[in-house]
């Protein structure tokens, strides 16, 4: 998995790239929560994301609840059809803020 | 079509990539839609990370393989995972609710959605665990 941070204001946005499963679970964690912590809204954009495991579930589930908690939000954008698949397997998709 | 092929990985998460490579390799062989492939991939690689995560839990670093064979007879697809970490207890084994969001307990889940049948066997030879996946396609 490879990352990418773009900032515009208040919105950091991470492109993650490649396959999101145990092994880098961690990593995408350690780019994206700081930015929840510091009150950032955080866009992910997973287009370039062909795979992702319930490791990756955990990653967005874990990224939208500190989001709550610290009153900002995470979206996530330009979802690939088979990461798709996996999020609405686990009937996250009414949860989660997909665009 | 009948296959069978097997592969030995070192236990460590740092090769759940080469078994959805394995995977893959093997799929490509068989006639299904690639969405049927991928779920398969999925559920493979789940099972697998449960290896990892689970039955070596709190092993910092290991030598031991974890064996995955994949076959397909008559039209069922069966999927051994063999493993020699801590003793499973399939009575244990339970995702979580769907309704409690939370991170993690979904790998489970997803291979009961993605495969028929999810049984621990009590045949392995020199092995301690053997889960056994199985689907008609």
């Amino acid at each position: 998995m490879t990352y990418k941070v773009t900032d515009e204001g208040n919105i950091s946005t991470v492109f993650l790239n490649g396959e999101i499963d145990m092994d880098v679970a961690e990593k995408a964690k350690e780019v994206i929560l700081p930015l929840v912590e510091a009150g950032k809204e955080v866009h992910l954009n997973l287009k370039d994301v062909s795979y992702m495991d319930s490791s990756g579930i955990s990653v967005l589930i874990e990224s939208h609840q500190k989001a709550l908690e610290k009153s900002t939000k995470v979206i996530v954008k330009e979802v690939s059809k088979s990461v798709l698949k996996v999020i609405m397997m686990a009937k996250l998709e009414q949860i989660l803020n997909l665009e | 079509m009948n296959l069978s092929e097997s592969k030995d990985f070192v236990v460590d998460s740092s090769n759940l990539k080469e078994v959805r490579t394995f995977s893959r390799e093997v799929f490509e062989k068989i006639n299904l839609p690639q969405e049927q492939k991928d779920e398969l991939v999925l559920a493979i690689a789940e099972a697998a990370q449960n290896i990892v995560k689970h039955a070596y839990k709190d092993v910092e670093e290991t030598t031991d393989a974890m064996q995955i064979k994949i076959s397909l007879k008559d039209g069922e697809l069966e999927i051994g995972f063999f493993d020699k970490g801590k003793p499973v207890v399939p009575e244990n084994i339970q995702h979580r609710k769907l309704d409690d969001i939370k991170p993690g307990g979904l790998g489970t889940f997803f291979i009961k959605q993605i495969m028929d049948g999810a049984v621990f066997k009590k045949d392995q030879k020199g092995w301690v665990n053997h889960l056994v996946l199985t689907k008609k396609i």
